[in-house]
C-alpha cells in the first residue's frame, strides 16, 4: 500500500512533469547548441594596437583554420618551411616563443579554436638600419615582408598533398613542437570532423585560385594565362577577389593577361581622417574609407555574413587619426637641403601629393592642392596598366551588391580613368614605390625610367637613409631568400610618373634635396 | 555513540525506575517522562491562549507523563515563531494559563512553562512583525531560510530579560509549576551563546563567558522576580552543529562550551534547578526531532513560510525538484547520524557528571526521540539523564507512558516513525501524528480517514456543546 499518494493536483501536475522535463531538457539543448554552435568567442584585447595586432575581424568562420592544424602544417611541412615555420612567409613573430604571428587572430568557432588573418597581417611593416639590428615593427605600415603569394601557394600544395591526412595531421599535433596532447574523443574528432573539413576548404581554396596554380595547363577545356609571384609585400588585390567573392571565370578567354597580372604594394593606413573622400584604393575606385575597409576586410577572409563590424569599427577608430612615423635617424636628414627641398617639392609635387603647412602639420587640403585625391588619367601618368586593368567595370557592378541588405551596402565602387594621387605622409616607410611598387626608392623613382633599376632584389627592411627605400642590392640576405623584381613582366612596369613634370629631368643636387624634404613628411 | 539498548534488565526494573519520582530542589514530579516542548497553532491570532490548547495538554495529561513542559511560549510578540501560539507576553495571558494548570493538575502532572523567543528564528512573525528585521545578537541572516536580523543595543537586550523576568512571574502567578528557558535549537538564547552565530564584540559577544551573559541575567532577573525556590530549568544545546547545512558556515558550541554555560548558570546555587539537554543550532536540525524529512510535505506546506525569509524560494526550489529535493534528505540523514533514540544521552551524560561533581542537586532531562522503556530506563540508570522528554512519540501515542509500565514500547505498528510529518504539517495543519501507516483500516482511505479522526481529535470537547 502506497501511504504516501499524491493529491489529485500532484496528480495532475506529476502526469505533465516529463513536459516539463521535455522543456528543460530542450531548453538546456537550445542553451548548449547557442553557447558552442552558434555563438563565437573571441580574445578581447583592451589596447587597441593589440586588438590592430590580433583581434578578430571574423576571417575565421569562413576562412579559418584550426589553430592545432595551422601549427601542425609547420611540423608535417618543415623540409619545405624550414625550421623558421610561417616565418619564412614573411609573417612577423614578435618574440622567439608568440604563438601565432601578428596579422593572426582567434576564434571559437562550433567548439574548435580557429585562426586566420585579420588587418594588421598586411599592415605591418619593419625595417633595420644595420643589419644585425632587431626589426623594428612600423604599424599602419605596407607590409614589406609579407609573402602572400607563397603562403596561398604552400596551402594549395598542402590540399593537393597525398601526405596531408588525419594519421600525419595528428601525429604532427600530438608531436612536442605543437603539444596538442589530444585524447581519444579529440582524435576522432580531429579525424573525422576536423580533417575532412579543413581539407574540404583547402580543395576549394584550389579551385578558386585554378588561374594561380595551373597556368599555361589546360584543365578542363579552360586555359588560364601566365599568372607571376606577387612577391614580397604586394598582393593581387582583386583576381582572387573576383574568382573568391563571385566566382567569375578567370580563364584566358574572360581574362587578358594584363588584367590578371595586377599585383600592387600594401598601402599605409594611418591618418584615414583625412583620406576620407578623396579617391581610395591605387586607382580611387572608392571614396569611403568605411567601405575600403569592409571590402579589404574580405581579402582577409571574412565575407559579409561572418564579418565583425564591431572589431573592424574600432580598428578604423584607430587609424582614423593614426600618425604617420617619424624618420628614424633624423641625423640622417641634411636639414640644409631640406628647405630647397622644400620649395622644389611645392613646385612639382605638392600640387598632387599635399604637403606639410608652415605648422609642421601634413595638409590634406584637397582645395590648396587641386590634384590630391584626385584620379590621373592612365595615358597621362603612364604607370603600369595591369592593376587598373584588373579592376573592371563588371566588378565594380558586382561588388556593390556585396552586403545587400545592410547599412553599409557598398555603393562607392567605380571603375576609373587611370591611378590616383595620394598624399605622401610617412613615405619613407611605405618603399619601394609607385602602385605596383616597381621603384625601390625614392631617388630612383626621380629618375626618368631608363634610368630606374629595371631587375632589382625586393624584401629587404633594412632601410637605405640616403636613397629612401628598402636596399635592393640582395644585401644580407641568403640567396635563396632573395626575390627578383623584374620589371618587364606583365604588371610589374616601372614606367610613368615620368618627364619634366615629374622631376625627373632635375638636375642630381635638386633630386637629393627632394628626397632630404621627403624624409620629412 | 551507539544505540542506548540494555537487555540485561527486565522491564519491570525499567519500568519501576522510569515511574520512580524525579525530585528536583523545588519541584516533585511522579514519573521520569517529560512531555517535551510542542505546539501546533490552537491559540488566537493576537496570543491569547484558545480552547483547544486546553484539550492539547490534557490529552497528555490524561495519557500519564509526570508533567507537561508547555509548548514555546513567546515572552513578547517580537519573540514569536508562529501564529495562534499562545504568548505570555502580558498579564492579561495569567487567566489562560491558570485555567491550563488546573486541568493539568488534575491527572497530578506537573506543568512548565517554556519562556521563549525566536529571535531571527522567525518562521512566521505574522503581521505584527512584517515591517520589522527580527532581534538577535548579529545582523546577519538565518542562514536557512534567509530570515533577516537586526543586532540587539543593550538597551533591547535590557528590555527582552525584563520580558522573560516578568513571563516567569506571570507563570508563577499563574499557578504553574515552573519554568524553563528554552536556549537551545537555535533560538534567541542559542543565538546569543552559539560561537557560530554570535558575531558581537561588545560584553554580550566574543569569549563563552560574555556570550552567556544574556542569559545570566535572564537567570538573575527571573530569580529576582520568583525567587529561589521556584523551579527553574534551562534547555540547551549539548553541541551546535551549526554547519549541518552549509559545511562552511563556523560550527558553533562544542560541549566544553557548554559546560562552562552549564557552570555559570549555576550561579552558586542561586541559579536554576536543572537542564534540558538538546542539540542543533537551528529548528529544525537534522538531530532535533532526530528522524526523516518529508519533502512532499515540505512541498505541500512549507508555502506559508515564502514571504519570511530571503532563501525560503531557493528552499522551496530545492524542496520541489525530484533531484535536490532526494540530496536534501539524504543531507538531513546524513548529518543525522545512525541514532535516533537517545541521540543527545551522550552529550547529557557529559554535562551530567561534570555538574553533579559541583553540585548534585542539579538534574538533567534529556531529549530525543525517546519511546522504549528500556532505553530511558537505560540512559537513567547510566547516568546520562534523571529524565527523559518526549515529543513526537507522544503525538503518536498520547498514552505512550502507559504503554511503558506494561512494555518496551508500542506495537511496531503504531511507533512513532520519527517521519516528521508532523512538524512540517504544523505550519498549516493542527499538530498530530501525519503518518498513514501507524493507523487502521485496509485501504488508505480508511487509514486516512482514521488519521483524520485522531487529528482533529484535539478540537474535541468543542468549546460550545
Amino acid at each position: 500500500m502506497n501511504y504516501d499518494p499524491p493529491t489529485p493536483a500532484e496528480r495532475v501536475l506529476r502526469r505533465y512533469r516529463w513536459l516539463r522535463y521535455v522543456v528543460v531538457l530542450l531548453l538546456l539543448l537550445l542553451a548548449v547548441y547557442y553557447l558552442v554552435f552558434v555563438n563565437q568567442y573571441v580574445v578581447a584585447y583592451r589596447d587597441d594596437l593589440d586588438h590592430f595586432k590580433y583581434g578578430s575581424i571574423g576571417s575565421e568562420p569562413s576562412n579559418g583554420l584550426p589553430i592545432l592544424v595551422f601549427k601542425a602544417l609547420a611540423v608535417m611541412y618543415r623540409n619545405e618551411l624550414g625550421p623558421t615555420g610561417y616565418r619564412r612567409f614573411g609573417m612577423l613573430y614578435e618574440t622567439e616563443q608568440s604563438e601565432l604571428p601578428i596579422g593572426m587572430s582567434r576564434r571559437i568557432v562550433t567548439g574548435v579554436e580557429r585562426v586566420w588573418l585579420n588587418c594588421s597581417v598586411c599592415h605591418v611593416g619593419t625595417y633595420r638600419i644595420n643589419l644585425t639590428d632587431k626589426p623594428t615593427f612600423i604599424y599602419g605600415a605596407p607590409s614589406n615582408n609579407l609573402r602572400l603569394y607563397d603562403l596561398l601557394k604552400f596551402f594549395l600544395k598542402v590540399a593537393a598533398d597525398p601526405k596531408f591526412n588525419a594519421d600525419n595531421l595528428i601525429a604532427a599535433i600530438d608531436s612536442p613542437a605543437v603539444g596538442g596532447h589530444l585524447n581519444f574523443i579529440n582524435r576522432l574528432i580531429y579525424r573525422y570532423i576536423v580533417f575532412p573539413r579543413v581539407q574540404q576548404g583547402l580543395m576549394q581554396l584550389s579551385e578558386q585560385f585554378a588561374f594561380l596554380g595551373q597556368q599555361n595547363e589546360d584543365t578542363g577545356g579552360r586555359h588560364y594565362g601566365p599568372y607571376y609571384d606577387w612577391g614580397p609585400g604586394r598582393v593581387d588585390t582583386f583576381n582572387p577577389y573576383k574568382a573568391i567573392q563571385f566566382n567569375f571565370p578567370m580563364d584566358a578567354k574572360h581574362v587578358t593577361e594584363t588584367e590578371l597580372n595586377g599585383a600592387a604594394d600594401f598601402p599605409s593606413i594611418w591618418e584615414q581622417h583625412p583620406r576620407d573622400g578623396m579617391n581610395l584604393h591605387w586607382d580611387g575606385n572608392n571614396s569611403s574609407v568605411d567601405e575600403r575597409n569592409l571590402s579589404a576586410a574580405l581579402g582577409a577572409g571574412v565575407t559579409p555574413v561572418t564579418v565583425d563590424i564591431a572589431a573592424i569599427k574600432r580598428i578604423r577608430a584607430w587609424i582614423w587619426d593614426l600618425p604617420p612615423p617619424a624618420f628614424p635617424i633624423p641625423s640622417a636628414i641634411d636639414q640644409s637641403e631640406v628647405i630647397r627641398g622644400r620649395q622644389l617639392f611645392a613646385e612639382y609635387c605638392a600640387g598632387c601629393h599635399g604637403m606639410k603647412d608652415a605648422t609642421g602639420q601634413y595638409d590634406y587640403d584637397t582645395n590648396r592642392f587641386s590634384g590630391l585625391g584626385q584620379v590621373e588619367a592612365l595615358d597621362k601618368i603612364g604607370t603600369d596598366p595591369g592593376r587598373w586593368q584588373s579592376y573592371t567595370q563588371n566588378f565594380a557592378a558586382a561588388q556593390n551588391t556585396l552586403y545587400v541588405g545592410y547599412p553599409w551596402r557598398f555603393s562607392h565602387f567605380r571603375k576609373t580613368v587611370g591611378y590616383a594621387n595620394q598624399p605622401l605622409d610617412g613615405i619613407w616607410a611605405r618603399s619601394p614605390y609607385l602602385h605596383n611598387g616597381s621603384v625601390p626608392t625614392l631617388r630612383d623613382l626621380l629618375e626618368p625610367v631608363r634610368n630606374r633599376p629595371a631587375k632589382w632584389y625586393r624584401g629587404s627592411d633594412i632601410l637605405d637613409t640616403g636613397k629612401v627605400g628598402y636596399r635592393y642590392d640582395g644585401y644580407g640576405s641568403a640567396l635563396e631568400d632573395l626575390f627578383v623584381y623584374d620589371t618587364s613582366i606583365p604588371g610589374n612596369s616601372n614606367g610613368g610618373h615620368d618627364g619634366k613634370a615629374y622631376g625627373t629631368e632635375l638636375p642630381p643636387a635638386d633630386k637629393d634635396a627632394l628626397v632630404e624634404y621627403m624624409k620629412t613628411l | 555513540m551507539a544505540r542506548i539498548t540494555d537487555e540485561t534488565f527486565l522491564h519491570q526494573d525499567n519500568a519501576a525506575l522510569i515511574f520512580s519520582p524525579l525530585k528536583f530542589r523545588h519541584l516533585e514530579v511522579k514519573n521520569r517522562l517529560f512531555r517535551s516542548n510542542l505546539s501546533g497553532m490552537f491559540d488566537e491570532y493576537n496570543g491569547y491562549g484558545g480552547h483547544t490548547r486546553l484539550n492539547w495538554e490534557e490529552k497528555f495529561a490524561r495519557g500519564g507523563v509526570g508533567c507537561i513542559i508547555s509548548s514555546y511560549t513567546p515572552v513578547a510578540v517580537r519573540g514569536r515563531i508562529l501564529i495562534r501560539y499562545a504568548m505570555i507576553d502580558d498579564d492579561d495571558k495569567i487567566p489562560f494559563w491558570r485555567e491550563i494548570g488546573k486541568r493539568v493538575h488534575g491527572y497530578d502532572c506537573r506543568f512548565i512553562m517554556q519562556l521563549s523567543h525566536s529571535g531571527r528564528q522567525q518562521d512566521m512573525g505574522g503581521v505584527e512583525n512584517m515591517f520589522k528585521k527580527a532581534q538577535s545578537s548579529t545582523s546577519q541572516k538565518d542562514y536557512f531560510h534567509g530570515i533577516l536580523a537586526q543586532a540587539m543595543t543593550v538597551t533591547e537586550i535590557r528590555e527582552v530579560v525584563e520580558q522573560f523576568a516578568q513571563g516567569a512571574r506571570r507563570a508563577k502567578e499563574a499557578g504553574l509549576d515552573g519554568v524553563e528557558l528554552h536556549g537551545a535549537n537555535g533560538y534567541l538564547i542559542t543565538q546569543f551563546l552559539s560561537s557560530g552565530i554570535n558575531d558581537r564584540t561588545d560584553d554580550y559577544g566574543g569569549p563563552v563567558e560574555n556570550r552567556a551573559r544574556f542569559v545570566l541575567e535572564i537567570v538573575r532577573a527571573i530569580r529576582r522576580e520568583v525567587g529561589p525556590d521556584f523551579h527553574l530549568q534551562m534547555k540547551i544545546n549539548g553541541v551546535d552543529h551549526n554547519d549541518w547545512l552549509y559545511p562552511w558556515k563556523k560550527k558553533g558550541n562544542t560541549l566544553e562550551d557548554t559546560l562552562t554555560i552549564c557552570k555559570m548558570l549555576l550561579d552558586d546555587g542561586k541559579g536554576v534547578d536543572a537542564f534540558h539537554i538538546s542539540s542543533g543550532s537551528t529548528f529544525p536540525h537534522p538531530r532535533n526531532p532526530p528522524g526523516d524529512i518529508s519533502t512532499r510535505a515540505l512541498v505541500r506546506w512549507y508555502g506559508g513560510m515564502l514571504a519570511s525569509g530571503v532563501r525560503t524560494r531557493f528552499n522551496y526550489a530545492i524542496f520541489s525538484n525530484p533531484v535536490t529535493g532526494r540530496l536534501f534528505r539524504w543531507l538531513w540523514r546524513w548529518r543525522r547520524g545512525k541514532v535516533i533514540e537517545g541521540i543527545n544521552a551522550g552529550y547529557s551524560k557529559y554535562l551530567r557528571d561534570e555538574i553533579s561533581k559541583i553540585d548534585p542537586s542539579i538534574k538533567f532531562l534529556c531529549t530525543g526521540g525517546f519511546q522504549h522503556a528500556a532505553n530511558i530506563a537505560g540512559v537513567i540508570r547510566d547516568g546520562s539523564c534523571d529524565g527523559v522528554s518526549i515529543a513526537r512519540p507522544l503525538i503518536a501515542n498520547n498514552d505512550l507512558p502507559q504503554i511503558l509500565r506494561t512494555a518496551n514500547g508500542p506495537i511496531r505498528q503504531k511507533e512513532c516513525t520519527y517521519c516528521n510529518k508532523c512538524l512540517v504539517n504544523d505550519l498549516a495543519n493542527p499538530l498530530g501524528c501525519y503518518e498513514v501507516s501507524r493507523y487502521d483500516g485496509d485501504t488508505f482511505d480508511e487509514k486516512w480517514e482514521n488519521l483524520i479522526k485522531s487529528v482533529m481529535s484535539v478540537f474535541q470537547p468543542p468549546l460550545f456543546r
